[in-house]
């Protein structure tokens, strides 16, 4: 069953009196649980689509739906709460605060999602958390002496530590190894299927791909 | 609260920067505050000294109460008319003591009035820091214009005019020192709406002070020097977190990215603005009321406790409005742009 929908939705960026249409009517929907890797060469408008279903910019046309509601007709409040509570980001950089340690990155996000949790009860889940992620023994540390997969693996348990119902990964594991990358998408995986988190990721890495469940193609702005 | 703080916690350093630059332009500003009320206290502290009321002039004086004569029988109606009216005059001088040695003093002589000592004739009651000049009661004090000589009988606190020693005399002695029989000025008090006297110009206290020749270029200079170090320290806090949301631009947008409220981020700026400047307002009210305490006895230094509150009250609200207007770029950085820029 389809929880979110793209329906043929458009990007025209302007720039003077240039415009240039980068998505040309796209049509996508994502199921309850599903993992769907979006792929296709540099300028195909893959990271495009994936903003626009964010709610991190706005689309010039067409509807993106998250359970039914169109999300472009909302307000950029009403975005916002989605955002926080709904939604989860993992993005290419794995963008932690850097004066909060591991545990504090995480409680932020359940203060931001206005979870009911307690602040006991928000420590038993941060702390349940980094034991799936594997950093349970760093949560007392600051990102500045993480390494590059650790920071992923803390920037993955904020990501679902307020158990939304989508999560958006543009290039997750772009910036590891591929040993690194491997367990990263492993915790993905596991824990979206886990939680039953829908899973729309952006990746260039062929490797990334029997991780997910679905493979979209596009290409000059249109799926493939 | 807890992130603005975490984030204090971490940056030491940066913070310490900023709060040691608020501390430092601060107390420069309460001590030169305290200079300021010093040296109006020095300069007009027998005026200072007296209830709110109001003093007339002739008005072919031109607003200057040394150049004032009031007619004697107007002088006398006046009194007659208003409870605890006083007519009095001032005149700038001096005062030799036994060794002969010369002290500048302010002559006051008054009618009989309780603002001011009752003196008899040939008697001088002096200001108290004429003591630190060795005068003591019971000694005789001479003037080249006076055929008498006068007795100290006895000293006032803080009755000094025009940066000299106030020297209360009787009308009569005074009479003969300036050969004048007329008073400057005629002062009445408590009167908030007052009554016009023909010929005469009235003026309330803080008015009557801007008589006083230099007084008000002197205060002018100094509350110049003061509120454009409020300003600087406003400009400081604008400048500085500015530059610190320039350098957080990356983090604001993935924070609002993540569904932070772009008000919440302002709290955030808000809470560490306060911080800094109420803990370095403290120190520096304390360390300029400690000086207040151990300046040297010449320096004319007042810095009463309101003044500094008064003067932290502005700090907090320019430090606000500086901060407010940095946090400006908070409220235009896209989620997105931030996300594209890579890591923080």
């Amino acid at each position: 069953m389809a929880i979110f929908t793209i329906d043929d939705v458009e990007k025209t960026f302007k720039s003077g009196d240039v415009s240039e249409k980068i998505l040309k009517g796209v049509d996508l929907e994502l199921n309850e649980g599903e993992i769907t890797a979006l792929v296709g060469p540099s300028g195909s408008g893959k990271s495009t689509i994936l903003t626009i279903a964010a709610g991190l910019q706005k689309a010039s046309g067409g509807q993106v739906l998250f359970e039914g509601h169109d999300m472009t007709q909302m307000s950029q409040e009403e975005i916002r709460k989605i955002r926080s509570s709904e939604f989860g980001f993992v993005f290419q950089s794995s963008h932690l605060v850097p004066f909060l340690t591991v545990e504090d990155q995480l409680l932020l996000m359940l203060d931001v999602a206005e979870t009911k949790l307690n602040k006991k009860q928000q420590k038993q889940e941060v702390a349940q958390v980094l034991e799936l992620v594997g950093m349970a023994h760093r949560k007392e540390a600051y990102p500045s002496s993480l390494s590059g997969g650790e920071k992923q693996r803390v920037a993955i348990a904020r990501a679902i530590i307020h158990k939304p119902k989508m999560l958006f990964a543009d290039e997750p594991t772009a910036s590891l190894d591929s040993k690194r990358s491997k367990e990263v998408m492993e915790i993905i995986r596991n824990l979206t299927k886990t939680l039953k988190i829908t899973t729309l990721m952006v990746t260039h890495d062929e490797e990334m791909l029997p991780y997910a469940d679905r493979i979209v193609t596009m290409k000059d702005g249109l799926i493939d | 609260m807890q992130m603005a703080w975490k984030e204090v916690k971490k940056s030491k350093m940066k913070f310490l920067i900023l709060g040691s630059i608020i501390f430092l332009v601060s107390f420069l500003t309460f001590i030169i505050s305290g200079l300021a009320n010093g040296l109006s206290e020095d300069n007009a502290a027998l005026i200072k000294n007296v209830p709110n009321g109001q003093f007339y002039l002739n008005e072919d004086a031109k607003q200057t109460y040394n150049l004032s004569k009031i007619d004697v029988d107007q002088q006398d109606k006046l009194l007659a008319d208003y409870k605890g009216a006083t007519a009095l005059s001032i005149q700038m001088g001096f005062v030799n003591d036994a060794d002969d040695k010369q002290h500048s003093v302010a002559f006051v002589t008054s009618t009989d009035s309780e603002l001011f000592p009752n003196v008899k004739d040939n008697e001088v009651v002096l200001d108290a820091s004429l003591k630190d000049d060795g005068i003591k009661v019971g000694d005789v004090l001479t003037n080249n214009q006076f055929s008498g000589a006068f007795k100290v009988a006895g000293f006032a606190e803080k009755q000094t005019y025009s940066h000299a020693p106030v020297a209360f005399i009787s009308m009569k002695n005074y009479q003969e020192i300036y050969r004048v029989m007329e008073m400057q000025t005629v002062f009445i008090p408590g009167s908030d709406s007052p009554d016009s006297v023909k010929g005469l110009e009235s003026f309330n206290n803080k008015e009557f002070l801007n008589t006083i020749p230099s007084y008000g270029a002197e205060q002018m200079s100094l509350n110049m020097i003061i509120w454009f170090l409020v300003v600087i320290s406003g400009m400081l806090f604008a400048i500085f977190f500015y530059m610190m949301n320039v350098q957080k631009i990356g983090l604001y947008g993935i924070l609002k990215a993540i569904g932070v409220k772009t008000s919440s981020l302002f709290s955030m700026m808000w809470y560490q603005m306060l911080l800094i400047t109420v803990v370095s307002l403290v120190l520096s009210v304390g360390l300029s009321q400690l000086f207040s305490l151990v300046a040297p006895a010449g320096m004319p230094f007042s810095l009463p406790i309101e003044t500094t509150l008064l003067l932290s009250v502005v700090f907090l609200v320019i430090g606000f409005i500086g901060a407010t207007i940095s946090g400006f770029q908070i409220k235009k950085v896209e989620p997105l742009q931030a996300i594209q820029q890579g890591e923080m």
